[in-house]
């Protein structure tokens, strides 16, 4: 089996969910001996493979990743010119036989319609997020909603991240549930480190990851227990939520990271002792898992993908900051509470590996041959 | 010839509010501010509705029918007794209606429906046995002769502190653990005290309590001929069916057909000629003990384990029996008899049920009964509760 994966983010450059799942995937796919041609951007970092299954195949060159909805125009000018470029540059890069192309998200879209049209080769679309979660469900840019539902009426198959995104899928771009296949995400388990008095929150400052929230629930927290608040990571909101901190009094408890390299991410998870994940959208939110399989406690969004998924966690509604504070102070109040959700939450998470998400993806590859 | 007795469990706990960390320390009445009144209210009206109510009528209709050769016995909970009396005293009027037909017995019990006979001392547990013996010469002038814990939680040291409280009769699960080959069929003695020991059968009981609507069961469908037929087979004297009695028209709802096995299963259990109905205290006049059983550790009927690690069987459950317990040693010092009824209303071992995290990722019979998302809410919040009792005390 031969599969041409077309991709955008990569690691060591990622900036999201869509990058962990294709580096997991791929190499998971080719450990279980399916041929992987995945073609990406050039970028800065040079990236290869170890395994003869798996080529990784770059394409033109980019500088500009912003992931999904830069808000300044002219960079999102620039951001969705490059996209543009690549997407045709893919057209003419993948040639030979393959049984199927694949493509994430919106951003290869465009490319996997076209190869299909042109070869006939079948085509798997995996779904990390829709416009209406990137805007918040506040919005939704009708151009992106466009490109995305061509993709989904002409792909073959469609791979959901939960059944949160396939209900969105269904519900919003008018596709057959029958085309849509459940396969939630996975971790390379990060390990535990010694906890400190930390409480996380990591994800890109923008108005789906609800980071005011997280301010909001601080504040709340500050008047009961003496603890340390950590926003990790960049996006349009920082300069709002520092204002929001300042605002709020308490801003010397608060601390802005900016971006973090991959080991420092890894270490702010492992010293934290709650992580909390307020997503007002969320179709899966893979930093949970990573959360959890260092030891953290984790408490996500209700209607996040993965509190459908995965049980060992304490669930909240975004926008319900006092419950969420109820839910933080009682984790650093109550010891065992701390560590039955630390112990029994590395436990559920050996369940959530690359290899069980790659054994379904090559069970739809096969449903399409 | 085996007699069949029936005995069913009435039990309502007292759910609690949902309770912050922010509501600690806030000064309100105690009662309303840690149960939740509409909700308790909602769930028993609506249980009474669908379960209480016409599986009572039901039943003194067929001990009518039948002439008293029907003959069943109850435990009633004190927190159960609270809720009819407040809410609905036509509840008990129906079961005084039972109780009069003279085919019905009582079995006694704790108050609360505690898990008291866990605590390192055994005081607590005697004032609630105590409690409920009053509550049942209140509403029935009639003094119960056969105990049963909380879930069926047995040991040694609980069946002599029962001979000591002069019950004749004890009831616990006739689990393969302490009886190896032997069969619950029979009367037992506990190794260290002068009791009968009647044990559940506890295959029997859960084809009507858990598998009755289970279509991929073989027995299914259960009907009153085949399930009279299955205990015309059985060896020994007795065959003891205890179950919940919510089991019939709540955990089995009506659809399932349940109340027509009800309907009929007296009559098909007469045609056999070698069978006949006792309640408990006839089992035990009845039957001569036949061995000894010995059990150091607490057994119950509760879960597949069939022993307490359904409420004290993580580090959660167990952190919060030992606060409830400390505060209860503090509590005793104060004279205060609302702070000490409240106390004991959240000894009830549902709020202990509801942290269990046993198998709860396959979405097991935990998460069927519990008000909360998962364990840990469990926990937050009764935990929270037992912190802004603590502060009271001090």
């Amino acid at each position: 089996m031969k599969v041409a994966m077309l991709g955008w983010e990569y690691p060591p450059f990622k900036v999201g969910g869509l990058g962990t799942h294709c580096f997991g995937l791929t190499r998971s796919l080719a450990d279980k001996n399916v041929k992987v041609d995945f073609f990406m951007p050039k970028t800065k970092h040079s990236v290869s493979s170890e395994n003869k299954n798996l080529v990784i195949k770059e394409v033109g060159e980019t500088e500009i990743f912003p992931y999904d909805r830069p808000e300044d125009k002219e960079l999102a000018g620039k951001f969705f010119e490059a996209v543009y470029r690549y997407n045709e540059l893919l057209v003419s890069k993948v040639k030979g036989k393959y049984d199927a192309v694949h493509c994430h998200d919106w951003l290869t879209m465009k490319a996997g319609v076209k190869i299909k049209e042109k070869t006939g080769t079948p085509l798997v679309l995996t779904v990390h997020s829709t416009e209406y979660d990137r805007s918040g469900w506040i919005y939704p840019n009708q151009w992106f909603i466009d490109i995305e539902r061509e993709g989904m009426e002409k792909a073959d198959k469609i791979i959901a991240v939960s059944h949160f995104t396939k209900r969105v899928i269904v519900e919003k771009y008018g596709i057959d549930p029958n085309k849509v296949s459940v396969v939630h995400n996975a971790v390379y388990p990060i390990g535990e480190g010694k906890k400190t008095n930390v409480v996380l929150f990591l994800g890109r400052l923008t108005i789906q990851k609800g980071p005011e929230f997280f301010l909001k629930t601080a504040k709340k927290v500050l008047e009961y227990e003496d603890t340390r608040f950590v926003v990790a990571g960049i996006g349009d909101m920082l300069p709002k939520l520092i204002s929001q901190a300042v605002d709020l009094g308490i801003a010397n408890h608060i601390i802005f990271t900016g971006k973090l390299t991959e080991e420092e991410v890894r270490h702010i998870y492992q010293i934290s002792s709650v992580y909390v994940m307020p997503s007002v959208s969320e179709p899966f939110g893979i930093t949970a898992l990573e959360a959890i399989s260092a030891g953290t406690p984790t408490i996500v969004s209700k209607t996040a993908g993965v509190s459908e998924a995965f049980k060992n966690c304490l669930r909240v509604d975004f926008w319900d900051t006092d419950e969420m504070a109820n839910k933080i102070i009682s984790l650093l109040r109550y010891d065992p509470l701390h560590n039955m959700l630390s112990k029994e939450g590395k436990r559920e998470i050996e369940l959530f590996t690359w290899d069980r998400v790659a054994e379904k993806t090559i069970d739809i590859y096969r449903g399409i041959l | 010839m085996p007699s069949v007795c029936f005995y069913f469990e009435v039990h309502q706990p007292m759910r609690l509010n949902r309770f912050s960390v922010f509501n600690i320390g806030q000064n309100m009445d105690s009662f309303s501010k840690y149960f939740d009144e509409n909700l308790n209210r909602e769930i028993f009206e609506k249980v009474a509705k669908k379960c209480y109510l016409p599986t009572n009528k039901l039943l003194l209709d067929l001990i009518h029918e039948f002439d008293g050769k029907f003959r069943i016995s109850f435990s009633l909970t004190g927190t159960f007794v609270e809720y009819c009396e407040k809410f609905m005293p036509t509840v008990l009027d129906s079961f005084k209606d039972l109780y009069k037909t003279g085919a019905v017995d009582f079995i006694e019990e704790t108050y609360f429906h505690s898990l008291s006979s866990l605590y390192d001392t055994l005081d607590e547990f005697e004032d609630q046995v105590k409690m409920h013996r009053q509550m049942i010469k209140r509403l029935f002038n009639y003094q119960p002769k056969v105990f049963r814990n909380t879930e069926a939680i047995y040991d040694n040291r609980i069946a002599k502190k029962i001979e000591e409280l002069g019950y004749k009769g004890i009831i616990t699960e006739g689990s393969d653990r302490i009886l190896g080959w032997r069969s619950p069929n029979f009367i037992y003695k506990p190794v260290n005290a002068n009791l009968k020991v009647l044990l559940r059968n506890y295959k029997l009981s859960d084809d009507v309590g858990f598998r009755f609507s289970a279509r991929d069961w073989p027995g299914f469908p259960l009907t009153a001929d085949k399930y009279a037929h299955w205990m015309s087979h059985c060896e020994g004297n007795l065959v003891n069916l205890f179950m919940d009695y919510e089991t019939f028209g709540e955990h089995q709802w009506t659809e399932t057909g349940i109340f027509n096995f009800i309907r009929h299963l007296p009559g098909q259990v007469l045609k056999h000629n070698h069978l006949d109905f006792v309640t408990v205290s006839e089992a035990i006049e009845r039957y001569d003990v036949v061995g000894d059983i010995d059990v150091p550790w607490a057994i119950s009927w509760a879960d597949e384990d069939r022993d307490v690690s359904t409420w004290l069987g993580n580090d959660m459950q167990i952190a919060c029996f030992n606060e409830l317990r400390d505060i209860g040693r503090k509590l005793k010092q104060h004279k205060d008899k609302e702070l000490l009824h409240t106390w004991r209303l959240l000894q009830t071992s549902d709020h202990l049920y509801y942290v269990s995290t046993k198998g709860f990722e396959d979405g097991n019979v935990h998460a069927y009964f519990s008000p909360y998302d998962v364990p840990y809410d469990g926990f937050i919040n009764y935990m929270n509760i037992l912190q802004d009792l603590k502060q009271r005390l001090d």
